[in-house]
């Protein structure tokens, strides 16, 4: 017993120092700052060098360039700032990690959203026609972990065709096209009909982007749609009663 | 009749560096051995202060550091760590986690008492009054000598444990409950004991006392 103490002790003793103090607040290395003083207090961080990260060390990121960092925070920016201080406290968002060819399990994403750390990894080059819906659509995953005791995904199944049935997971599918749909049946994009909650995310991340008076015209004529958007409309108010589309 | 030899001048020489080299080691060991030789202690008394209720003087191996506090920005963190002040609570506590001339943290009211630390808990224990909600909504500069209150990885979760920065931390705005701003003695907290390869300190330096001004 005494042994096991002293080893535990010693490996206690021995933990370097990682006075990082993003490190110490997000747990993810090799960061630094990109801009922290910004209206709705959101702290902005790129990769300074490659990163890796989970228990097995399967989520990796590597550090962009400047010009392609300076270009894409500009966007980020623009985008995010139209959340409030409020909002972002509502749906525990609070850093933005910036970094590019960003994976899970060597599966390549768009962006990985912890709630628990506040935190959003964004790739910066992931996409460029959809990029700046895509961060909205992640800001939504940030929201739905954040409150899953609002979001219903049996609530939210109900409003498909009872014949349609989700993929098994968003990564268990090879349907993964985020190019809008002409005729929308449903669904905004091909990517909704991997999971409820990509198909929620979808939903959100095109009522923050399209223009209001599109919107409304997809309610017109897409039934189902009409439904998913109301839905997601009074979740989002359930939250933030002052937020608008 | 006995012959007086006198010293030859490499002779004198010699003499004259071993003493001298007496001199310096003595010297030198005094310094080494008192470490808060050329710290200074300042005596709250002598200093008149704008809201002597908010001040406390935390007396650490090398003397005193005075600190205000600020209820007005947390209120409840304030509360809290004032009342544990005025039960002695954080009497012959550890300075448990010490990154030099970066942070200092103390008050882990269960495992890391003197004669009772618990090196496999300590940064764990509780207070026995329960956690406290984060108040970090009020704009707060988070300066060199900045005091916070700990938390573990979520909010909410404030109980007795709190920290001193020793230089400027603008990302723990909005994320640790500020209480207050260390007035004088930050040269006192810079002596604390600290270990080069771990932010956890074995056998550390502890709080002599804790206590509020008035």
């Amino acid at each position: 017993m005494n042994i096991i103490r002293a080893i535990l002790l010693l490996i206690f003793f021995i933990t370097p120092i990682k006075a990082n103090t993003i490190y110490n607040i997000i747990k993810i290395p090799n960061l630094e700052i990109y801009e922290i003083n910004t209206k709705n207090k959101l702290k902005y961080f790129y990769a300074a060098t490659p990163f890796r990260l989970g228990i097995q060390k399967n989520i990796v990121c590597s550090n962009p360039n400047n010009k392609d960092l300076e270009i894409k925070y500009k966007i980020i920016y623009k985008n995010l700032s139209r959340y409030s201080y409020n909002y972002l406290k509502k749906i525990n968002l609070k850093y933005i990690v910036m970094c590019e060819n960003l994976s899970i399990s060597e599966l390549y994403t768009a962006g990985i959203p912890d709630n628990t750390m506040k935190t959003l990894i964004l790739d910066i080059n992931f996409n460029e026609d959809y990029f700046e819906r895509v961060i909205h659509h992640e800001v939504f995953h940030v929201m739905y972990l954040q409150h899953k005791e609002i979001f219903n995904d049996e609530e939210w199944i109900k409003f498909n065709n009872p014949k349609f049935k989700y993929a098994e997971c968003s990564t268990c599918t090879s349907d993964i096209g985020l190019e809008k749909y002409k005729s929308t049946k449903g669904f905004f994009t091909e990517y909704s009909k991997s999971t409820a909650s990509e198909d929620m995310a979808e939903v959100y991340s095109h009522m923050i982007y399209l223009k209001k008076n599109e919107i409304n015209q997809i309610r017109k004529i897409d039934p189902i749609l009409n439904n998913k958007i109301s839905y997601i409309e009074n979740k989002v108010k359930q939250i933030d009663n002052s937020f608008t589309f | 009749m006995i012959k007086k030899i006198k010293a030859s001048k490499s002779e004198k020489i010699i003499l004259i560096f071993l003493v001298l080299l007496g001199i310096i080691t003595f010297g030198t060991y005094l310094v080494i051995k008192d470490e808060c030789l050329f710290v200074k202690n300042l005596d709250p008394k002598k200093i008149s202060f704008k809201s002597p209720n908010n001040i406390a003087i935390l007396n650490a191996p090398c003397g005193n550091v005075i600190i205000e506090f600020y209820p007005e920005i947390s209120p409840n963190g304030v509360k809290r760590i004032k009342t544990l002040i005025r039960s002695n609570a954080y009497e012959n506590i550890a300075f448990h986690r010490v990154i030099k001339n970066k942070l200092i943290q103390a008050g882990d009211l269960e495992f890391g008492k003197k004669g009772s630390l618990d090196y496999g808990k300590i940064g764990t224990g509780k207070s026995g009054l329960g956690t406290i909600k984060s108040e970090i909504d009020n704009s707060f500069n988070y300066t060199k000598g900045s005091v916070g209150l700990a938390r573990t990885f979520r909010n909410d979760t404030e109980d007795s444990q709190f920290f001193i920065i020793l230089q400027n931390e603008p990302l723990f705005e909005g994320e640790y409950t500020p209480v207050g701003k260390v007035l004088y003695g930050l040269k006192v907290l810079k002596k604390i004991k600290n270990q080069r390869n771990s932010e956890y300190v074995l056998r550390p330096d502890f709080i002599s006392s804790f206590k509020m001004l008035d």
